[in-house]
């Protein structure tokens, strides 16, 4: 039992949401009476044990994080199984290769003391890797992130994610500001070639929170907000797409059959959900263009209604705080601020998305953090999570060894 | 580090308070919007539900069926074409034609989207197709049908009668109707517009009956101006425009009683000057006016009192009920039935009840106040000087013997449209009979004379029909 609270109780989590994994499947079976919905309704399950018990017994990681993101996967896969069912089993892939990659991640800060040499060539293999789009790129939705390797089809952006945020926390850690912004900007100016502007405004707010955090200048926050607000109008001015969408956000009705379609069928999805959701299997999301990546949210919410929405929304809450929690116990410049660097990412990611959905915001295309599809969506917020999970782990063995020099203290 | 953990703070409340952002506007939208997202011509699941369930009847106030379906599940209306017409807008259209009809907006209790799992289950196995519920719509339609036939041939207009205690509406007509149960290939290009419903989203200005929102302002913001005695000549001078009365009459020496019960132009418009933009705007919002209209049974086209500063004429023209005012006639009745309930504006209201096959209710009228924009003095002040209209002034073809009549007639002039539009706002000032109307008829002349009658009808027949209740 010893560390059992910090690195979290989560059979309070995991038996309820083993239980609706294997509901949620059956009855989709009961639907469509295929034999494949059976199966997934008892690997599902077994397999959401496995990486929330098993796997955590491994490998030391934080059980509690685990569980809210292994959670986020699985609904993804029983939501995206039910709209279309190769994508849902695609996905279940994406979450093996994803949790690969977290493992790699968490002995990656594991053993960064040892890696740090590596780091010069992470940051040039990810400027590399994000102008390849650039070059070489397709264009899907306007925007030209990605690219097509042996036939399929991969977003750098996502993967640079991973390797940005190791990038400048540690250049900020050593207080080396400018590389650090100039590094980012490098990335920012890619991203922009991309058109791929969600995708860029959060390395932009996760950049800026990292160099407040950093040097606790307010003038740098305020400035960057300036810049922010500056970079809209700018953008707003100049690209006839940026003037579209928020058209769009200011009134999807206008056009409800055309520009608007998007967003309307999104608000009319969750107005049929109502309070307690359609019940599985039983919605209508499917009508929404790209439902199963930028819209997934939408999905959820028509099925399973607006407490289940709410509760989504809740455990991105809980991931970012427990994040914060991990930055708060970390011992050293540099796992502080990649704790804090990671858990930003994936609440502001889920913030710009679920926020579009519900236009609370322009719509921008990023992908819902665990939930939507997309192999490399999923494997690099599985990374993010490898990263905090690692920082957890180094703050777990700092703390056994001050209480082993404590006792030894105790004991002469 | 210290300063690190210290800096994180501001970043933790920022980016939760982001997170619990998306919660609150997601509850906000949803309750006040998502009738609307549901009730709209994008959703295709109402679509299907419309192929899938039989829909539920729709009844009047009396008990008289207006929809039903065939032995087929098939919508069908009242047997009688001419009733069908004066309720189209009302109810709707099978082709969804009339934005936000009951047929729409109530979608979800008239094909039983609250069923449960079990509900649908059951009718899914047996193979029987599930019923919506049957709904008790506050409308009278014999009143309505009445109110259509008394409305000047050919002419385009919209009349709402509505209880002013509790909201419930008797008619909200819009003229000219159409036959949903027919196909009329000529109706899109009709100059008249049939499908739009002039009752809730036909915004205008609406002449002098908005005096009695002048009279308002002035009582909110002039001490003693009942008492005083104003000077009509026949004409004022307003920067390089002279306000004048209809007829050119001059009205002499009279107090505000006198003034809104003969429509004088040159006084309200005095008084709106005097008064000033900011606080005619004041009291115009708080009659409802530039408000987002979120009402739980009906879309209603929001009203707007003119923005910005303006030259002193425009604002004297306002005053007077012209000028860039816009306002639905549905709107006009609420102000009427706000005066009328001591200053407290009840919001419309159209079903009664709604109960599935099985007789239990699944949704009831709740009378609710929208806006309380009067005190109970000044709301009394204002029904007496409507009286007076309705006795002696320019509302006097509305009255009917026996019963306390009040009013206010507007002739609104519109560009380019030979006619006046006729207007008239009032209410029965009986505790018994607590009734408001407004009467629109477009480019027919003046309210007193198209308008007002056609008031009185209706105030005769409510007296006949509610007045042994």
């Amino acid at each position: 039992m010893k560390g059992n609270a910090r690195s979290g109780d989560n059979r309070f989590l995991a038996l309820p949401g083993m239980v609706f994994l294997f509901l949620g499947f059956t009855l989709l079976g009961l639907k469509d009476l295929s034999p494949l919905s059976f199966v997934m309704a008892v690997l599902v399950p077994a397999c959401f044990f496995a990486s929330s018990f098993i796997l955590p017994r491994l490998i030391p990681a934080d059980r509690l994080l685990l569980t809210l993101a292994n959670f986020l996967c699985a609904l993804g896969v029983l939501v995206l199984y039910r709209i279309r069912p190769d994508r849902g089993l695609d996905q279940a892939l994406n979450y093996g290769a994803g949790l690969l990659g977290m493992v790699g991640c968490l002995l990656l800060v594991r053993f960064w003391h040892r890696l740090k040499w590596l780091l010069p060539f992470i940051a040039l293999g990810a400027l590399l890797l994000m102008a390849l789009p650039v070059f070489f790129g397709t264009e899907r939705n306007g925007a030209k992130a990605w690219i097509n390797v042996f036939g399929v089809g991969f977003q750098p952006s996502e993967i640079v994610k991973v390797a940005a945020l190791l990038v400048i926390s540690s250049l900020l850690s050593r207080r080396r500001v400018l590389p650090a912004l100039l590094f980012a900007g490098l990335c920012l100016g890619l991203l922009m070639l991309q058109k791929d502007l969600g995708t860029a405004l959060l390395y932009y707010a996760v950049t800026l929170i990292l160099v407040f955090s950093a040097t606790g200048s307010l003038t740098f926050l305020a400035l960057g907000a300036l810049g922010a607000g500056g970079g809209a109008v700018l953008g707003y001015s100049m690209f006839a797409h940026v003037k579209r969408r928020v058209a769009i956000w200011i009134d999807p009705w206008q056009d409800y059959q055309g520009a608007g379609y998007q967003v309307v069928q999104s608000l009319v999805a969750m107005a049929n959900g109502g309070l307690w959701g359609t019940g599985l299997g039983l919605g209508n999301a499917r009508v929404i263009p790209e439902v199963e990546t930028d819209f997934i949210f939408a999905a959820v919410f028509n099925e399973f209604g607006v407490i289940f929405g709410v509760g989504v929304v809740l455990i991105y809450l809980m991931i970012f705080l427990r994040g914060i929690g991990i930055a708060l116990r970390a011992q050293s410049r540099f796992h502080t601020l990649l704790a804090l660097g990671c858990s930003c990412f994936v609440a502001l990611q889920a913030f710009v998305i679920i926020g579009g959905n519900i236009k609370l915001i322009p719509l921008t295309g990023v992908t819902l953090p665990f939930v939507s599809y997309g192999g490399t969506s999923l494997v690099s917020s599985l990374c993010i999570m490898g990263l905090l999970q690692g920082v957890a782990h180094v703050n777990e063995r700092g703390l056994q060894e001050d209480q082993m020099i404590a006792m030894m203290g105790e004991d002469s | 580090m210290k300063l690190i953990k210290r800096n994180i703070r501001l970043v933790v409340t920022i980016v939760s308070l982001m997170l619990i952002a998306l919660i609150a506007y997601g509850a906000y939208s949803l309750s006040f919007f998502g009738n609307r997202w549901f009730s709209s011509k994008a959703n295709t699941s109402l679509r299907q539900a419309k192929r899938d369930v039989v829909p539920g009847r729709i009844y009047d106030r009396n008990g008289v069926q207006l929809a039903g379906a065939d032995a087929e599940g098939k919508r069908v209306y009242h047997q009688d074409a001419a009733m069908r017409k004066a309720l189209v807008h009302l109810i709707g259209d099978p082709g969804s034609n009339v934005a936000y009809g009951v047929e729409s907006f109530m979608a979800s209790l008239l094909y039983a989207f609250g069923d449960n799992y079990l509900t649908r289950l059951s009718a899914a196995l047996s193979g029987s197709p599930r019923h919506g519920y049957d709904l008790r719509l506050s409308v009278d339609s014999a009143l309505t049908r009445l109110i259509a036939e008394r409305f000047p041939a050919g002419k385009a207009g919209a009349a709402v009668v509505m209880n002013w205690k509790t909201g419930e509406l008797l008619t909200l007509l819009s003229l000219p109707g159409f036959d949903p149960m027919a196909k009329d290939p000529g109706i899109e290009q009709d100059p008249q517009q049939p499908y739009w419903n002039r009752a809730t989203r036909w915004n205008s200005a609406p002449g002098s009956t908005f005096k009695v929102v002048t009279l308002a302002a002035a009582l909110q913001n002039i001490p003693g101006v009942m008492g005083r005695t104003f000077t009509c000549t026949g004409g004022y001078q307003v920067g390089d425009t002279v306000i004048t009365d209809a007829g050119m009459a001059a009205h002499g020496q009279l107090d505000l009683k006198k003034a809104l019960a003969v429509s004088c132009n040159i006084t309200f418009a005095k008084l709106a000057l005097e008064v000033g933009d900011e606080n005619l705007r004041r009291t115009a919002q708080l009659f409802g006016l530039d408000d987002y209209l979120l009402f739980s049974d009906l879309v209603v086209e929001n009203a707007a009192y003119p923005k910005g500063s303006r030259p002193m004429k425009e604002l004297a023209w306002t005053g007077a009920g012209q000028s860039a005012l816009s306002v639905t006639p549905l709107h006009m009745c609420l102000i009427a039935a706000g005066i009328a309930n001591d200053g407290v504006m009840m919001e419309p209201k159209l079903l009664l009840q709604a109960a599935d096959g099985a007789g239990n209710v699944r949704a009831r009228i709740s009378p609710s106040v929208y806006k309380t924009p009067l005190s109970k003095g000044d709301a009394d002040t204002i029904a007496d000087a409507m009286r007076a209209a309705a006795q002696t002034g320019t509302a006097a073809r509305a009255a009917v013997s026996g019963l306390k009549v009040a009013g206010k007639t507007g002739s609104a002039q519109i560009d380019k449209q030979e006619n006046t539009n006729a207007w008239f706002i009032g209410f029965l000032d009986e505790p018994s009979l607590p009734y408001a109307v407004c009467i629109v008829v477009q480019d027919a002349g003046g309210g007193g004379e198209i308008a007002a009658p056609i008031a009185g009808r209706v105030f005769d027949y409510l007296k006949a029909n509610y007045g042994g209740k």
